[in-house]
């Protein structure tokens, strides 16, 4: 026994992903447990259904419309105010455009915007975030960066990007991001912060797990219907952003038109000629309420403290 | 407690000072075309523009620039607008558009807390029951349909069926506030009535409720003198706060009823490059945001005695 050294006695064993797993909940996924837990609230499921049609068919309504492209357009002075017809299916605006494409056109591109800054916002966020929560030094730069940013008014930011930069789709995308990643890395670094210490983390530390390791498969978890409620709100958010900021004409630029747009177009007309406000405000509020209700159902099934 | 407040104070100055450099940097970086009308673009020539440049003191280097501005503020005199209203001193503009906002957003205050706190009572009480889910349907709505819709829509209703005047005009205040004080208090009493109900709530499936009940307490008394008074405190927090900044004025409802107030103030002088109005502004509105959390900090310690402000080893 003697003879046998240090190096005989004990072996370091490989880590592998596969031996960590085994002595884990058996059969247990934790996206398939959200899966099940989200197909059981029944109006949620019907209000992803609508919206997801409502996705669909705003390609499709272009395309079936008398106009499959914005460019296109044509305004007709002798066609202005028309109320919906067979011709002109959601009537004219006040230089005879035809409607139906201005509407559809615009909720897509509120859509895509939405969706666009709801992940870079996501992405930025929750990696800053978690550093910030788990990297004890950066703890203070962060904080004191967080409350500059966060006292100049948004609107500066916004006005000076358009003045500076100018107005198009990308710039107003990366700067909504560049002010939003705020509030999503604040509310993932406060839970970082809530589990960092928590005795089955420094366990896993102790037993050497690698720190990314902790990261994603220890506190990951906790944060995703954090981040998933983040995401619901933020798409309402980045659609209502982005059409006062049209309205103000600090948003996109003329040649792409958004909700904003058209409400500004239309304010001065709608008191007489309510079709212009109707259908742009009945497609946007069915697109922006049914994603926060299917964004809070998610929200609730991902959590996996109500799991199992 | 003093100690405290004189630290805070300190900490705020130090941040309004950061954020006014910040801003002051940013409109530098707008370039000085801006700084001319378009007729003025057009006729002068580049000489001319170079001197009244000179003029302004904006040819100087910035550090030179921005301590002059220092100096300024330092001495009280935050300066005169050029293109908002040529001449007159900023803090005389402001101040009038300050008093306009001011009675707007103290109305809808005023409205929208008690009929909020009211919903967030009636929804608590009757959790579950019909009073509950038209309450949840209105803060669903808010919080979902963008500003801009359910605005068009309260003109619409507003101006068509109730015909009220559907723009801001001096000449009839009263009547023209209507429409502007109703779409300021309508996000915020779906505000208050979310987290009244939320805290009421939360403070209901207490143990020391429970308690109450057994003694016999009736539910309306258990409801005012326990729940609500331990769900205010929460609450109260941001109250001050959000009173400070209607102040400010919004953005978006003064330009949709052309109300000539605080908040179009700002993007309409970033525009055109009023540099002493935007920064006085920003000034205003950093200082307005600290005092804002500094007294809701005060009001909880005042409403809930066991909270400390000076409590050392606070974890934040």
């Amino acid at each position: 026994m003697s003879k046998l050294n240090q190096d005989e006695l004990f072996r370091v064993v490989e880590y592998s992903a596969d031996a960590a797993e085994r002595i884990g909940y058996s059969n247990y996924s934790y996206w398939r447990s959200v899966w099940q837990n989200f197909l059981k609230k029944k109006s949620a499921v019907f209000m992803a259904l609508v919206f997801i049609v409502l996705v669909v068919f705003s390609f499709i309504a272009l395309r079936i419309g008398n106009y499959p492209n914005y460019a296109e357009l044509v305004s007709s002075p002798t066609e202005t105010f028309l109320t919906p017809n067979s011709q002109y299916w959601f009537g004219t605006d006040n230089i005879g455009r035809d409607y139906w494409c201005q509407v559809w056109f615009s909720a897509q591109v509120s859509i895509k915007l939405a969706l666009v800054v709801a992940i870079g916002e996501a992405i930025v966020g929750v990696i800053i975030g978690c550093l910030w929560g788990y990297v004890r030094w950066l703890d203070r730069p962060l904080t004191e960066l967080y409350n500059i940013i966060n006292n100049i008014p948004t609107v500066i930011y916004l006005t000076l990007v358009a003045m500076i930069v100018g107005q198009s789709f990308t710039i107003m995308a990366v700067s909504i991001i560049a002010t939003h990643w705020l509030v999503m890395a604040r509310n993932v670094r406060n839970l970082v912060l809530m589990y960092r210490d928590r005795e089955y983390n420094l366990a896993s530390r102790c037993l050497g797990t690698p720190v990314w390791r902790v990261l994603s498969k220890n506190i990951f978890p906790y944060l995703i219907s954090v981040v998933i409620l983040r995401l619901a709100l933020s798409i309402p958010g980045t659609i209502s952003l982005e059409s006062t900021l049209s309205y103000l004409g600090l948003g996109l630029g003329f040649e792409t038109p958004s909700l904003g747009l058209l409400l500004r177009n239309a304010r001065n007309f709608f008191l007489v000629y309510p079709h212009l406000l109707v259908f742009p405000a009945v497609i946007v509020s069915l697109i922006t309420v049914t994603f926060y209700l299917v964004g809070n159902a998610v929200s609730d099934a991902a959590d996996p403290r109500n799991h199992v | 407690m003093f100690k405290y407040t004189v630290k805070r104070l300190l900490q705020s100055v130090l941040t309004v000072l950061i954020i006014v450099t910040i801003v002051f940097l940013c409109m530098r970086a707008l370039p000085t075309d801006f700084f001319f009308t378009e007729d003025q673009m057009m006729k002068l020539d580049d000489q001319q523009k170079e001197d009244i440049l000179a003029k302004a003191g904006l040819l100087d280097p910035i550090p030179t620039q921005l301590f002059r501005y220092y100096g300024q503020v330092l001495s009280g005199d935050f300066g005169t607008s050029r293109r908002i209203q040529n001449g007159t001193s900023v803090l005389e503009i402001i101040g009038g558009k300050f008093t306009i906002s001011m009675r707007l957003g103290l109305t809808s205050m005023a409205i929208s807390l008690t009929l909020g706190i009211l919903l967030g009572v009636l929804q608590a009480r009757q959790k579950d029951r019909l009073m509950d889910h038209v309450g949840t349907v209105y803060t669903v709505f808010v919080n979902s349909v963008p500003p801009l819709v359910s605005y068009s829509l309260v003109l619409v209703f507003g101006s068509r069926v109730l015909g009220l005047p559907s723009l801001y005009s001096n000449k009839n205040i009263g009547m023209s506030s209507i429409l502007p004080v109703v779409c300021l208090a309508l996000t915020s009493i779906a505000h208050y009535a979310l987290w009244t109900r939320r805290y009421m709530v939360d403070e209901s499936t207490k143990d020391y409720i429970k308690l109450a009940r057994i003694k016999g307490m009736s539910t309306q008394s258990i409801m005012v003198k326990h729940i609500l008074k331990n769900a205010f405190v929460p609450l109260v927090q941001y109250i001050p706060a959000s009173i400070i900044l209607t102040f400010g004025g919004t953005l978006l409802v003064e330009r949709f009823f052309s109300v000539p107030g605080m908040g179009t103030l700002m993007v309409d002088a970033i525009q055109r490059y009023d540099t002493e109005v935007v920064q006085t502004c920003v000034m205003i509105y950093a200082f307005l945001g600290i005092i804002g959390v500094f007294l809701g900090d005060l009001a909880m310690t005042l409403f809930d005695p066991r909270i400390k402000l000076a409590g050392g080893g606070e974890t934040r």
